[in-house]
This record gives structure tokens, sequence and C-alpha cells, in this order.
């Protein structure tokens, strides 16, 4: 009996010590919050139901060259036994060329929360083909924030706005191109309403000589930034609207009410998600090929894509919009986050008027045509 | 060991540095803005520079050129005083003052004139609040006037330093007699302090030149995107388009700019050195 006992004991610790060690390696390209998102609320969180497995949270650097990074590193170890990374974060650009590459598991079909995403973000990533490779993290949108005191009917679409700065000059501000993305969010939206057709620019196929037809957008886009205020970044765009010196500007949703909830913008500060429609874009969850902790890896995303880790992280805590499905999440969110999260913008108004970025070659040239007939 | 060779070993890692820090880069974007992707000598990195960014060439030289004036101006304005001045009160103040901003990186400038300069910025309020400002007149200097601000803030003290020292040093003999003679402390100032010290000015504002060539965050964070300085787009074009031949094209384009400048302060250094 004695013997047995000493057997089983032995059998398990032989059977445990090869999950103690485990370390579960965890890669975010963006900014310094998301890092800590996995470091301070999912990596403990995972810890506790998956005793003895260690979640190391690296940060690449934010925007795209972050992503560059992971792609690298990946692309560096594409012949060694295992990579360094078990889970990666990414941006749309790298999914894309990752997936190509063979970098990247095809996974999702062995998580169920990938079930509860229905967004076309999860299955083509600015033109490429990344269905069962990746599920969002979250989505990020662009929206126009205004202050409700100077403008009691906000502009619904582009075409209202358009007229509107016409009629309030140095009232409408926006980044241009080179100060961030929201600035780049807003052209592609103007382009995307007055340059034909949004659809085959978000999904292409690609075709050079689409841009010829963008003249006339361009030429109107000019003449409208002859009546408005280029601001100094993202971050520029906020601030002026905090001090009133613009009534209306493009900005990040997350950033908006992160302000907001710092005191940074006074609270009579709304949304409105112009039509035909502004882009947004996710991050997102993605598995190397190579990893070691194949299993794992997917457990640690099936955590970060539940409903209620969404609810509470992505939504309540970082102000993101949720990255499955929102009409998950009900019952989930208390309602004054909830609220505070769909009341200027709907979920309808989202599935309507949220777009995806363009193709990465429409985009290039969306910006270089800007370059060109906009701003010299 | 020859006293040649000891010379050669003691400049050796100067030599180094400059070689690998700045000769390699140089000759390696000069070669990329220059070449097709295949190797082909080609212009049309040049051609696209052109095409896209003229208007923020021609900004940029404007922008510095004034910048360069406007410093001048301050600090003759400063280190005169400091020389010429007779109200000891006011003398002292500015000597305590007139370094600070020497000491604060030009990101930390940018910042502080992003509150101070814009339309409901400190400024402006400052300005309404005393009465002397009607609200609705209030303007935002985030512009190009912004940007000249900031670099004629943050390089007055460095070429006031060095034309006060200069200053300092020359013959206060010749001054005094002009002030004996009856000339005012501005003509004795500009007719006889000034041309004395013309190199130092000179080479004090070239050096300024190159440095306000070169900023990045001063544009970008003071004033919106267009027109730009090329600093702002030749990292535009890397990280949007991770083009990188036409990034060069810039730079080079802004090697000749400077170099405009260099060939003063050499030429300077040069009569100078063949002055008996």
């Amino acid at each position: 009996m004695r013997i047995l006992t000493v057997a089983c004991s032995i059998a398990a610790l032989m059977v445990a010590t090869p999950l103690s060690a485990q370390t579960l390696n965890v890669a975010t390209a963006g900014d310094q919050n998301m890092v800590d998102y996995v470091k301070d609320y999912l990596g403990p969180m995972f810890e506790k139901s998956h005793p003895g497995v260690k979640v190391v949270s690296v940060g690449t650097g934010a925007g795209d060259s972050g992503s560059q990074k992971i792609f690298e590193k990946l692309d560096a170890q594409k012949s060694a036994a295992a990579s360094d990374f078990d889970v990666v974060v990414i941006h749309q650009k790298a999914a894309g060329t990752m997936v190509k590459e063979g970098l990247l598991a095809k996974y999702t079909d062995k998580v169920d929360t990938a079930k509860l995403v229905s967004s076309e973000t999860a299955k083509n990533s600015l033109g490429a083909d990344v269905s069962g490779f990746v599920i969002p993290m979250f989505q990020s949108q662009t929206a126009l924030a205004y202050n409700a005191d100077m403008l009691k009917s906000p502009p619904a679409t582009y075409a209202e706005l358009k007229d509107w700065a016409k009629k309030n000059p140095k009232q409408f501000g926006y980044n241009g191109i080179k100060g961030g993305m929201s600035g780049v969010a807003f052209v592609a939206g103007w382009v995307y309403a007055f340059g034909g057709d949004a659809d085959k620019l978000i999904k292409g196929p690609y075709d050079p000589a689409v841009k010829a037809t963008w003249d006339g957008a361009l030429a109107d886009l000019k003449d409208f930034n002859k009546s408005v205020v280029i601001t100094p970044g993202n971050a520029g765009t906020l601030d002026m609207l905090n001090r009133g010196e613009i009534a209306i500007g493009p900005v990040w949703v997350d950033m908006f009410y992160s302000w907001q909830a710092d005191g940074k913008l006074p609270p009579n500060m709304k949304l409105k998600l112009a039509s035909p429609g502004m882009p947004g874009q996710p991050m997102y969850y993605a598995v190397p090929e190579k990893t070691a902790h194949r299993k794992l890896a997917e457990e640690f995303i099936a955590l970060a894509t539940s409903p209620q880790v969404q609810a509470d992280g992505i939504v309540k805590k970082f102000n993101w919009y949720p990255g499955i499905d929102a009409k998950n999440l009900e019952g989930k969110l208390d309602q004054a986050a909830w609220n505070k999260l769909f009341t200027d913008i709907t979920p309808t108004d989202l599935s309507k008027n949220a777009k995806a970025f363009p193709i990465a070659p429409y985009f290039n040239d969306i910006l270089e045509g800007y370059e060109k007939k906009v701003a010299n | 060991m020859s006293q040649r060779q000891l010379a050669l070993i003691l400049i050796a890692p100067g030599l180094l540095l400059v070689a690998a820090l700045f000769l390699y880069p140089l000759g390696f974007s000069l070669v990329s803005a220059f070449t097709r992707p295949d190797g082909s000598l080609t212009l049309e990195w040049f051609a696209k520079a052109f095409e896209l960014y003229s208007g923020d060439i021609v900004f940029t030289v404007i922008i510095v050129l004034a910048s360069c004036l406007l410093t001048a101006l301050a600090a003759i304005a400063i280190a005169g005083t400091l020389t010429l001045g007779e109200n000891r009160w006011v003398v002292g103040t500015l000597k305590a003052l007139y370094r600070w901003p020497l000491f604060i990186p030009f990101i930390v400038a940018a910042q502080c004139m992003r509150t101070f300069l814009a339309k409901n910025g400190l400024m402006n309020n400052t300005f309404v609040s005393l009465g002397l400002m009607d609200p609705l007149s209030a303007t935002s200097f985030l512009d190009w006037r912004g940007i000249i601000a900031t670099f004629v803030w943050k390089q007055t003290p460095f070429v006031a330093l060095l034309l006060a020292g200069a200053l300092a040093s020359i013959d206060r003999a010749t001054l005094e007699a002009g002030r004996n003679l009856g000339a005012s402390r501005l003509r004795v100032l500009v007719e006889l302090a000034l041309p004395q010290v013309m190199p130092t000015l000179l080479v004090a504002l070239v050096l300024s030149f190159v440095t306000m060539l070169s900023v990045l965050s001063v544009p970008m964070m003071v004033s919106g995107s267009q027109p730009t300085m090329l600093t702002v787009d030749m990292a535009f074009r890397i990280n949007a388009y991770g083009d990188y031949a036409t990034a060069n094209a810039l730079g080079v384009i802004t090697y000749l700019i400077s170099a405009g400048a260099a060939i003063l302060y050499l030429k300077r250094g040069m009569s100078k050195e063949a002055a008996p």
C-alpha cells in the first residue's frame, strides 16, 4: 500500500512537473495599455485557472512597426524547433503577411468563442484572407466628436458635414494624414463617401486605375480644407475640442472615452458616426505555427474572448469595442458601462457605418493621392 | 613608434566614430536615394520628392531662415543689454533668466507651446483676462508662427550666450570712446560693437540653422501637417509606406540646404585662419 502511495505521488509529480514549468509567452504589438492589459488583468486570471502556468507579457511597440517586430522574430525562427512566442497580438497589415508566410496556426475551430464573432474583419484583413487564423481582441473605431452645446444637431453624413464646414469656417478640425490615424480614417471615409465604390476599396481586388476616379473627391477635399483647422495630432484634435476651439472633429472612440473619464474632456461632448461610414480597426489574437504550447495558447485566447472578459476588461476597463459580437455581452455588463459605450453610437450604427480600412494597396493610393492632390 | 603613427592612433577613435555614425549612413542614404531596388541609377525618387513635397521644401527653408533672422535680432538685443546695459537690476535679472531655454529639450518646449499658443491657450487667456483682447478676436498660433516662436525661444539663448561672450571680450575702450563722443547706446551697439563680433554671430546662426532643420518634434507637435517641415515628411514616408528611397531623397535635399550654411561656416573659418 505504501509503495503504491509513493508510486502514485511520484507519478503525480512527474505529470505535474512539466506543467509547473510551463510559461506562456504573450507578445503584444501596441501601446503600453495593451501590454498592461495582458500583464495585470488577463495573465493573473489565466494563472488562477491554470495552476502552474506562468504568463509572460512582452510588448513590441506601438503601431504597425510593433507587429513588424513580431513578424521578424517568427520569421527568423521559422526553422527552429519552437518559437519564443505562444500567443501574439497583432495589427491587420501584419496578420495578412504572417498568414501568407505560414507563420500562424489555424486554431479558431478549436476555440468555442470563435463562434461569437461574425464581423468581416475576422475573415478579411485589409484584403488578405485570415479566416481561421485570428480572433479579434477588440475593435477600435473612429467617429466625429462634437460639442453638444455648440452643435445641437451634428452633421449625420459626410455630405452634410461638407456643407456645414463651409457655413461654419474653422469649426471643424482634423489632423491631416501625417499626424495620426484619426485623420487618416477621416480621409479614407471621405473617399468612401465621394470617391465611388467603397466596397471595392475594402474588399478588393486591387485595380491601379481606380485611383484616377478619386480626383473629384480629392479636389473637393482640398477646397474643404480651406475652411477647416488642421490640428496637431490625434491628441491635438481632442485638445482643441476640449478648449472649445473647434466644435467637431474625428477621434478614436476609446481615446475619447478615456479622456472623458480622466476629466480631460467636458461631459457635454458626444460622438456621431457619420454615414456612409468611417473606418476602424481590430487587433487580433493569433497563435504562431511553431508554438510549443498550442493547447495552452488556445485556452488563453478562449478566456480572453469569453463574453465576461470582453465585457469587464475590453469594454469596461479600456473603453474598446468588444472583439466578439456586442450582442453576446448583454447581461454581462452593468447598464452604466453599456450605456456609456453605446449611447451615442448604437450597435445598429456600428453594424451599418463602422467600416474597415481599405485594402493595403488602395490605402497607400489614398494617402499618396492626398499628398499629391490635397496637401501640395 | 614615430610621432606620425602616434598621432594617427590618437585620432583613430574619433575618425572611426565619424565614419561609422556619419559617413556610413550618409553613403547609404545617398545610394538609396539614387538607385532603384535592382541597383540601377535613377532620379525618380527626387522627382517624387519634388512632386509631393515641393511646397514643404520651400516652407522649411522659409521657416528656418525666418527663425534665424528673429533669433539674431533677439540675441543681439539680449547680448547688447548685457554688455552695454546701465541698469544693474535689469542686467542682473536678464543674466539670470536668459539661459533657461538652453536646458529644455525641443520636445518639452513644443509641448509647452501647444498649450501656451493655442486659441484659448494660456497666452490669449491672459490677454483676455487683462482686458487687452476681445475673446472673439483670439486666434490660434499653432501653425507656422508657432514653429517659428518655438525655434526662436529655444535658439536665442544659445546665440546670445556666444554673442555676449564675444562682446565681453572686445576692447571696451572703443565703446567708451563712442559713448564719450555722444553716440547713443543703440548706435554704439550697431556701429561699433556688432561689426567686431560679426564672425561669432554668423557661426552661432549657422549652427542654429542646421539644428532647426533637423528637428522633428516641433513641427510635428506644434502645427498641423499642411504644409509641414521635411523631417515630418521623411518620418511619414517611412512609417506609412516603408518607402526609404523617397525619404532618403528628402534627406539629400536637406543635406544640400544645410550644405549652403556649412559653406558659409567653413569660409568664415578659413578666412579667419588665413588672416595674419
